[in-house]
Parts: C-alpha cells; structure tokens; sequence
C-alpha cells in the first residue's frame, strides 16, 4: 500500500516487536521523509516514492506538513534554542548512555570537570598573544593549535591567545574567516572594536574596516555583544546572517546574505549586492598597492552589484568603471573614479 | 498519478502561485511537463519545502523549476514524465547559480518567522509586547522538547538541525553511519512533533 512506503527502502525496523497504530506510523514515515528530503544524495527514486507517499492520502500530507513545520520552526529558532539548551545545562553530558543512566553520567562530569579546575590552573601555561598580519594583497591561512583555521585577507591584522576558559583574538584591522573547532569549555571571543563576537563551533567572516563592523556567517551560531560599556544589543546570529555596524553607535542592523558570496573573498572573488562603491574601494585597495579614490561623494555612494574577479588591478578598475558608468584618470600613482560627463543616451 | 482534488493551501504557505501558473492553467499548456507541473505544484512545493527547510526558497525554487520547463524546447513525449519532472528538480537544485533567489527567500523566511528584537532599521519587525511573550513562551517549550529527547536523538538532532552539520559531519562527530544520524534525526523530530503539536 502506497502509504506504507518509507523512505529509506528496506530498511529493517528495530529487532524488538512494536505496536504501533497507523497514526504513529504515518507520524514516523512523516519525520523520516522531512529529514530523508535534506539529504543531499536524494535520489530520483526516493523523489518519486515521496511524491506517491504524498499523493496517497490527505492524512499522509497533514503528518508531513505538520512536521515539516516543526523542523522549518527549528531551523529558524536555531541559535535561541542552542543558547537556551546551554543556558539549562551547565554541564557538559556524556552522549551515548540510555536516558535512566543520563544523570549519573551527568554528575561524574561535574565531578571530573571539578578535578579539572583544581589540576589546570597549576599546569597552565602563560599565555602568550601571537599576532598575525598581512600586506596589502597578501592572504594568508592560520591553523591554530586547536584546529582553528583563520584565513587572513589582506591588509589585516590580528592577534591569539590563548587562555584556560577563553580563546581570545583580537581584530585591530582587516577582515578574516574563522573556522572554528568546537570547545564547549572554552569559547571563541573576538575583539573587535567596541564588539565581541563569541562562538562555540562555527564557519564566519568578520571584517573591521574604516571603523565598520561586520560579522557574516556560514555555519553554526556566532553571538555579537557590546564589548565593556559600549551601547547596543547583544545579537544572535544564524548561517545566513549578517551583522553590520559602524563603530561608535548604539544601533546594528541584520541583513541576509549568501554565505558563500561572504567567503568568496579567499577564492578570490568578491560579490556584492547593493554595497556602496566606496566600500568596493576600500576592499579593492586592501588588494592592491595603486591606491583608487572616487572624486565625488555621490558617486561614492552609488549602489554597486555584482561579482569582481580579482586578476589585474587595471582590469578590474576598468571592470567596476562599467558597473557605475565612471572613468578613471591617473593620479600620483594610483587612480582616481571620475564619474561620466553626459551619461550615455539612446 | 492520483491528483489530490481535495487539499488546501498549507497555511504556512504565505500566498497562492503567482500570475504566470494561473494564466498558463487556463490556457490548458501543450507541453505534458508544464501540465504535470501544474498538476502536481502542491506536492512538489512540499517536495522543495523538505529539501531546503523553508516554504520561501520552495516558492521560489518551485518558480524557476516552471520557467525552466515552459522554455523546454518541444521534443518527443517523455516515457516517463513524473520521473523527469523529478529529475529536473533535483537538477535546480544542484544549481549554484541561484544565490540572490534564495537570499531574498531567506529573506522572507526570516522575516516571517523571527520574532526576536533587532536593532537599527529592523525594530519595526518587532512583535507587540503580548505576542513576544507567546513567542518567548514558545521558544520554552522548544528547548525544553529537544532537552527531553534521548541523548543520542537529541545530540544528532542539535550537530545537524540546530548547529547546522551535514548528515555526513554529524555521523563523524558521532562515529555513526550517515543512516543512523538520518534515523536518530527523523525520530527525534518524530518525537519534537508529537510534544509541540496541539
């Protein structure tokens, strides 16, 4: 019977007997189809038994619909959960044990994180801060002791430590990627400027450039807060978004973003979406030594889409010319965007 | 292929298809694919809904699977439509090229369902202070739901849904294979449905 197809084809139910009702199983079938739908090796196969599952009863599309709402519920909700499911457990749980055994299991980790705090402290190294910069054009990529990767982008400076409950990094200047490996012990805090960002495990990029702040991220769950008594909100941000923020003001603002197009930087590419030229400026002078300025202003506010291959600077001046209908005229040693006289008619 | 005559709009499906769809429905499409399209866009609108985890990017992959077939050049009858509908599907979705599509559909997501306070231009979006509390309110019984789940469903469910690990990188950090995680994962999600459903 059409309803009783499964997504996972054959798959052999647990060895015990089960009584279940057809609501249940419905129920189960359901929940395997949402999860079995997000796997990215989905076959054609599994595509059409789904859409026979769903055409086969109306019952069928209300148990998918209403887990499917669940899991959309939860994908949205994701950073307040994980922050509320460790705001509830100060302690770390062993995985792996059945649920009756979950307390004991609970308390020999307090335990032996207590032994922990009492022999580290007197083992711990000094910590030492490692500062790490680029040139303008230069990127460079960081594996810290952890497993951390850092890929600096150019112009950027930075610093590591290290320390027993924290690892510390402050961003002076610049813009990097943090690929950061999971401590639930010991969070990952970036400085930078009158923000920290904190994280537990997670894929992001934070740019400090001409005292403006953002934090874009890939993967994971990345905390903004105002650092010491600097005004604003803390923030909580999700793969996909993205924090901006101009040093000094109490205000930040959430956008959406492709995170890919966040990181394309390191491949060297860079894509934007609306961005005004003078932030294109300033990303495309930390990439090459000829300095560009804009001549006015409003040019220097003008919108600018699209995807920048960096090759040859005098290429790519040339490129972002066509995107804002400028020219360029030489200038002690670097360029100058002028914009066009009489825009073209036709 | 049974066509459901009787089901409704999901109500989290913000609005009905756009323009383009009921103008080719009236005009009954020669081609059997855009047919088959039309016919089947609710289960196919659930289809990319489950793939993506949003009804936003299922609009609009559902959109783009549309033009995607009604610029089809006309060619033999396919032996087997369904399977090729699918096909295609699955095809857009392997598409890379699609990121300001889909950043406007998380967009849309996000805005619909994030009732959390933001600073700068997006207070607006802001819930009156009733509704906040029902969503704080809300958020308690999400996370006390997922704390309540076994160890092993919950820690599958937290690395993939929640911290955002492929099914692939959640059986290495668990030392499963990828069809345990997708099994933990489905019945913890069974088990979250059934708790925080009415």
């Amino acid at each position: 019977m059409a309803h009783d197809r499964r997504p996972i084809a054959g798959a052999p139910g647990p060895p015990m007997i089960r009584r279940t009702t057809a609501a249940d199983e419905r129920c189960e079938a359901a929940a395997e189809w949402v999860v079995r739908l997000a796997a990215p090796d989905l076959s054609e196969a599994e595509a059409l038994a789904f859409d026979a599952w769903l055409a086969a009863s109306g019952d069928n599309r209300a148990a998918y619909d209403a887990a499917l709402a669940v899991w959309i519920e939860f994908g949205a909700e994701a950073p307040a959960v994980l922050a509320g499911l460790r705001a509830e457990r100060g302690v770390r749980p062993r995985w792996g044990l059945r649920p009756r055994y979950a307390a004991i299991a609970a308390m020999g980790a307090a335990a032996a994180a207590a032994a922990a705090a009492v022999i580290v402290p007197a083992l711990g190294p000094a910590t030492v801060a490692q500062a790490y910069a680029t040139a303008a054009g230069e990127h460079r990529s960081v594996t810290l002791a952890d497993g951390t990767r850092i890929d600096l982008n150019a112009a950027t400076r930075l610093t590591v430590a290290y320390r027993r409950h924290e690892r510390d990094v402050t961003l002076a200047e610049g813009e990097a990627v943090f690929d950061v490996t999971h401590d639930l012990r010991r969070p990952f805090v970036i400085a930078a400027g009158d923000r920290a960002v904190r994280v537990v495990g997670t894929e992001f990029d934070v740019r400090r450039r001409a005292g403006q702040l953002s934090v874009s991220v890939a993967r994971g769950a990345v905390e903004v807060v105002p650092a010491g008594e600097a005004p604003g909100e803390a923030f909580r941000l999700h793969p996909g978004q993205r924090l901006e923020h101009a040093e000094g003001a109490a205000q930040a603002r959430i956008a959406l973003i492709a995170p890919d197009e966040a990181l394309s930087w390191r491949s060297g590419r860079l894509v934007y979406r609306g961005e005004p030229l003078a932030q294109v400026v300033a990303d495309l002078n930390a990439q090459f030594r000829k300095p560009i300025r804009i001549a006015d202003p409003a040019l220097a506010a003008e919108p600018i889409s699209g995807v920048l291959v960096l090759d040859d600077e005098t290429a790519v001046v040339r490129r972002l010319a066509l995107l804002v209908s400028a020219h360029t005229v030489p200038s002690d040693g670097g360029v100058i965007l002028q914009r066009n006289e009489t825009p073209p008619k036709r | 292929m049974a066509q459901g005559a009787e089901w409704g709009t999901p109500e989290i499906v913000p609005k009905p298809p756009s323009d383009p769809i009921d103008n080719a429905a009236a005009s009954a499409p020669a081609d059997p694919l855009v047919a088959l399209y039309l016919a089947r866009r609710e289960i196919l609108l659930r289809f990319f809904a489950g793939r993506t985890g949003s009804w936003a990017a299922a609009e609009d992959l559902a959109q783009e699977l549309y033009l995607k077939l009604s610029e089809r050049p006309p060619g033999p009858e396919p032996e087997n439509p369904g399977a090729l509908l699918y096909r295609i599907a699955l095809n857009l979705m392997l598409d890379s090229a699609r990121g300001s599509a889909r950043s406007a559909a998380r967009e849309a997501e996000w805005r619909r369902l994030n009732r959390t306070q933001l600073g700068g231009e997006e207070v607006a979006e802001q819930a009156a202070a009733d509704e906040a509390a029902a969503s704080r309110q809300r958020l308690r019984h999400l996370i006390a739901a997922v704390a309540e789940l076994p160890p092993q469903m919950q820690r599958a469910f937290r690395l993939h849904k929640l911290e955002g690990l492929s099914h692939a990188q959640t059986a290495r950090a668990m030392g499963l294979s990828v069809k345990s995680v997708e099994k933990h994962v489905s019945a913890a999600l069974k088990a979250l449905t059934a708790r925080l459903q009415p």
